[in-house]
């Protein structure tokens, strides 16, 4: 089957260190994909690279059949990639619905439009309602997205990423500064997106329960290069892997 | 050819007051992250204030330039102190608003004090005259002009690269938390390399006087210039800001030679095309 | 309620030049042009995160370009249009030079831009009468070929077409602000990151937003020209620039309104101060002091984020 992205050599350095260094990477389209190591291993900066926020120094990329190594990130989400970020980033001074609106908007391509209102845009509003109906914040819908609780931000984060309808979606460690409560909700929604939707998900985390319980196909990195890639059983008996994490139950 | 020769080192010397100008805007831009919009009202500032000692009260020119930095590195103590300080951790839409509007203080504070009308103050004795070179008469002020501003260049270099201070505020300046995790005292660190921003516009400014026009509204002239040093050199690049002036210095001398009337627009051309060329300015990004 | 208030507002608009004097019809008519003014100046600052020193060099374009028309052809509507279409060129060129760069770089390039302007203006004695300025420039009757033609002498006249201008545009500018393009450019100003992943492309919506201010801003400056009958080099002054730069401060970055209103309290404050002191900068520099010293994070926070941190 042919990968849905796929790497050559790519690298990123700043100046001596080697954040990302030659990374042959490929996803299965359909995998439910796991990037996990040690902090530093470098699965942030893949993410930025892949997903448009860094230009790698050395390597390629290529979406299906596309090359996308240079490809600023509005570009890559119009052909169908989108992520979501570690550090939380919705439109704060926006209210929920309008966060989710705007993405279906430009999904649609309608967002350059002068004269309409948003309310004329039925389409669009339909399924910006759907997706908020999706992610469980229908009851903050005209709150201003800064006002929601921390936990409901991370939804709508995620929301956001999906409202794309991506073909590849990136999750920077959805669940990093969420409390235990937090955490449940957001990982049960990743879940339940990977389950519902058609979108291939490759996730960046440090929870293994979740890892080894939803992912089709697990990549450990170490020290910004790929240590060991396969099924959660193959990583789970794998020796190096084992000795990175010193112990951890995994 | 003499005549080009000539006009080059003219543009020189006006080149060397940009310089000081510029440094200052670039460094407190690099280390505090701030683009100080009322930067061109401290190089006015240090004139009115050299205008003042030397020109009005007879104090020894020397001790005038002195006392002039010093006032001018109060004002910069304060602008800091009381009120950028509060606003770093904010949007750098609140900077820009509020050093605007010390540019609106600044020249009406001017006039109130010292009238509207333009000053010129006579030169110190021991500059006057003028010395032969490519064939016309270079006042010896301008020379000494350029020999300051080489100076001040040579004296910065070697602060920011040898001395332990400079050290601190390079480090300060690529990654802040890091530099205070070590324990250095990033707010008043910030306060010293506004003040020394301060004082270098105010150097410009003070050693302008003898030659140049004091007037309100050279400060924002000022800064505009120095905006455009930045455009060309790289922000927060010292060594852009020099190379910088020294183009816009070159091509206002030589664009009131070709060009009459333009040579101001010449020097924006100049801006939009680097900005079109090199975004990021000869030395930047 | 709001419906009913604004009507009032426009009917009493409407009837002001039968019960005040010339003055205070002069007076409006120049709140008028602040508003518009600042509105485009806000579709930067308060929608799309934009903070633009130059606008008044848009203004200078619409001013200078109107009155050379008026002077070569005087026809009302030609002057009008014909300056907002330049300002609107010559914002789209100077925005593409600007718009590819941090956001401090920009606001530090309209200074430059704005001054360039006002440079042009000053010097360019063939083109601009240089700081003497245009004089003589006709209030030309309102006409269209064969279908009507109004006198413009009487200032109650043009008073009614600056009105009707101002209604058309502030009507455009609530249309635009609430439609896709508004909510795409209020999420470029909340996280220019975000809307890249989203898909938008940040750099072609701030020049959109960017040519809508230039555009705004050379209405108002054609406005002027039939009004004073002069145009001169100060209108592209920074100083000029700083005007809906206050208005807006003062009367609300993130509303609709602010603006106008904004517009409205600057002229009542300056007609205030300047009755007790020349120093009318000084005064407007401390204004600016307070209103961004006062307002740093707080509970009336004037800058988006949380409570408007980086």
């Amino acid at each position: 089957m042919k990968p849905i992205i796929r790497t050559e050599d790519l690298g990123k350095y700043f100046g001596e260190m080697a954040a990302v260094h030659a990374v042959n990477l490929n996803v299965q389209q359909g995998l439910f994909t796991s990037v996990i190591g040690p902090n530093g291993a470098g699965k942030t900066t893949l993410i930025n690279l892949l997903s448009g926020y860094l230009l790698p120094d050395t390597g390629r990329i290529f979406f299906r059949d596309t090359e996308i190594t240079r490809w600023e990130p509005h570009r890559r989400v119009k052909i169908g990639i989108s992520r979501s970020f570690q550090v939380m980033n919705i439109f704060p001074r926006m209210t929920v619905f309008q966060n989710i609106l705007l993405a279906v908007l430009s999904r649609l391509n309608k967002n350059s439009n002068p004269f309409s209102s948003l309310k004329s845009q039925k389409a669009a509003v339909e399924e910006a309602e759907k997706i908020l109906n999706e992610v469980w914040l229908w009851k903050e819908k005209d709150h201003p997205a800064s006002q929601i609780s921390h936990g409901d931000q991370r939804l709508l984060e995620l929301g956001i990423a999906v409202a794309t309808d991506p073909q590849l979606c990136f999750l920077d460690e959805p669940s990093s500064g969420m409390n235990p409560i937090e955490r449940i909700k957001v990982l049960e929604l990743v879940k339940k997106l990977a389950a519902e939707r058609k979108t291939t998900f490759v996730i960046v985390e440090h929870d293994m329960d979740v890892v080894f319980s939803l992912s089709d196909r697990i990549v450990v990195m170490n020290r910004g290069k790929i240590l060991a890639e396969g099924k959660p059983d193959e990583i789970r008996g794998n020796q190096e892997v084992r000795d990175i994490y010193l112990g951890e139950e995994i | 050819m003499e005549t080009l020769a000539f006009q080059g080192l003219v543009g020189l010397s006006v080149a060397m007051y940009l310089w000081l100008l510029a440094a200052g805007l670039t460094i407190v831009f690099g280390v505090l992250g701030v683009l100080n919009f009322a930067h061109g009202s401290l190089f006015m500032l240090g004139a009115y204030f050299a205008f003042t000692f030397y020109g009005l009260w007879g104090i020894n020119f020397w001790l005038a330039i002195a006392l002039s930095l010093l006032a001018v590195g109060v004002v910069g103590y304060l602008m800091e102190r009381l009120f950028l300080r509060h606003i770093y951790h904010l949007d750098h839409a609140y900077q820009l608003l509020l050093t605007f509007g010390f540019i609106l203080i600044f020249d009406d504070a001017v006039k109130m004090v010292w009238g509207g009308v333009a000053k010129i103050p006579a030169m110190p004795s021991f500059f006057e005259g003028t010395f032969s070179v490519f064939g016309r008469l270079f006042p010896f002020y301008n020379a000494f002009i350029i020999g300051s501003g080489l100076l001040v260049a040579v004296v910065l270099w070697l602060l920011f690269e040898k001395t332990w201070w400079g050290r601190m505020v390079r480090a300060s300046a690529s990654d802040r938390e890091m530099a205070s995790a070590i324990g250095v005292n990033i707010p008043t660190l910030f306060t010293g390399v506004f003040v020394l921003g301060a004082m270098l516009a105010a150097l410009g400014g003070a050693l302008g006087t003898p030659v140049r026009v004091v007037a309100p509204g050279i400060g924002a002239a000022m800064i505009i210039q120095a905006f455009i040093i930045t455009v060309i050199g790289g922000l927060g690049n010292l060594k852009g800001a020099f190379v910088g002036a020294v183009i816009v210095g070159l091509l206002s001398a030589y664009g009131i030679l070709l060009f009459p009337v333009f040579e101001l627009f010449l020097i924006f051309v100049t801006m939009a095309v680097v900005l079109i060329v090199r975004p990021k300015g000869l030395f930047g990004g | 309620m709001k419906k009913l208030a604004l009507l009032l507002l426009v009917v009493l608009l409407g009837l002001l030049p039968l019960f005040v004097g010339k003055y205070t019809l002069y007076m409006t008519i120049h709140i008028m042009l602040l508003s518009l003014f600042s509105l485009g100046f806000n579709l930067l600052l308060g929608y799309t995160g934009l903070l633009s020193f130059g606008q008044a060099g848009f203004f200078a374009v619409g001013a200078y370009a109107c009155a050379k028309i008026l002077l070569a052809a005087p026809s009302l509507l030609l002057g009008i249009l014909g300056g907002v279409a330049v300002a609107g060129v010559i914002s789209l060129l100077l925005g593409l030079l600007s718009i590819r760069h941090t956001r401090i770089y920009f606001s530090m390039l309209t200074l430059c831009f704005g001054m360039m302007i006002f440079s042009l203006a000053w010097k360019w004695r063939d083109m601009t009468g240089g700081d003497d300025g245009l004089v003589g420039i006709p209030r030309a009757p309102l006409e269209v070929p064969g279908l009507f033609r109004i006198n413009m002498t009487p200032m109650e006249n043009y008073y009614y077409v600056v009105l009707v201008f101002t209604i058309l545009a502030v009507y455009l500018f609530y249309r635009i602000v609430h439609s896709p393009l508004g909510l795409t450019l209020q999420g470029i100003r909340d996280s220019e990151t975000r809307a890249a992943c989203v898909g938008i492309s940040v750099r072609n919506y701030r020049l959109i937003s960017f040519t809508i201010a230039g555009l705004y801003a050379g209405l108002a400056g054609a406005l002027l020209p039939p009004l004073e009958s002069t145009v001169t080099p100060p209108v592209a002054h920074w100083s000029h620039s700083a005007e809906p730069v206050l208005a807006t401060l003062l009367g609300g970055i993130y509303t609709f309104a602010g603006p106008i209103v904004g517009a409205a309290l600057f002229y009542i404050l300056k007609d205030i101060i300047v009755r007790f002191t020349e120093y009318w900068l000084i005064c407007l520099g401390v204004i600016v002091l307070v209103l961004v010293m006062g307002f740093r994070g707080g509970v009336v926070s004037m800058f988006y984020g949380k409570g408007g941190q980086r």
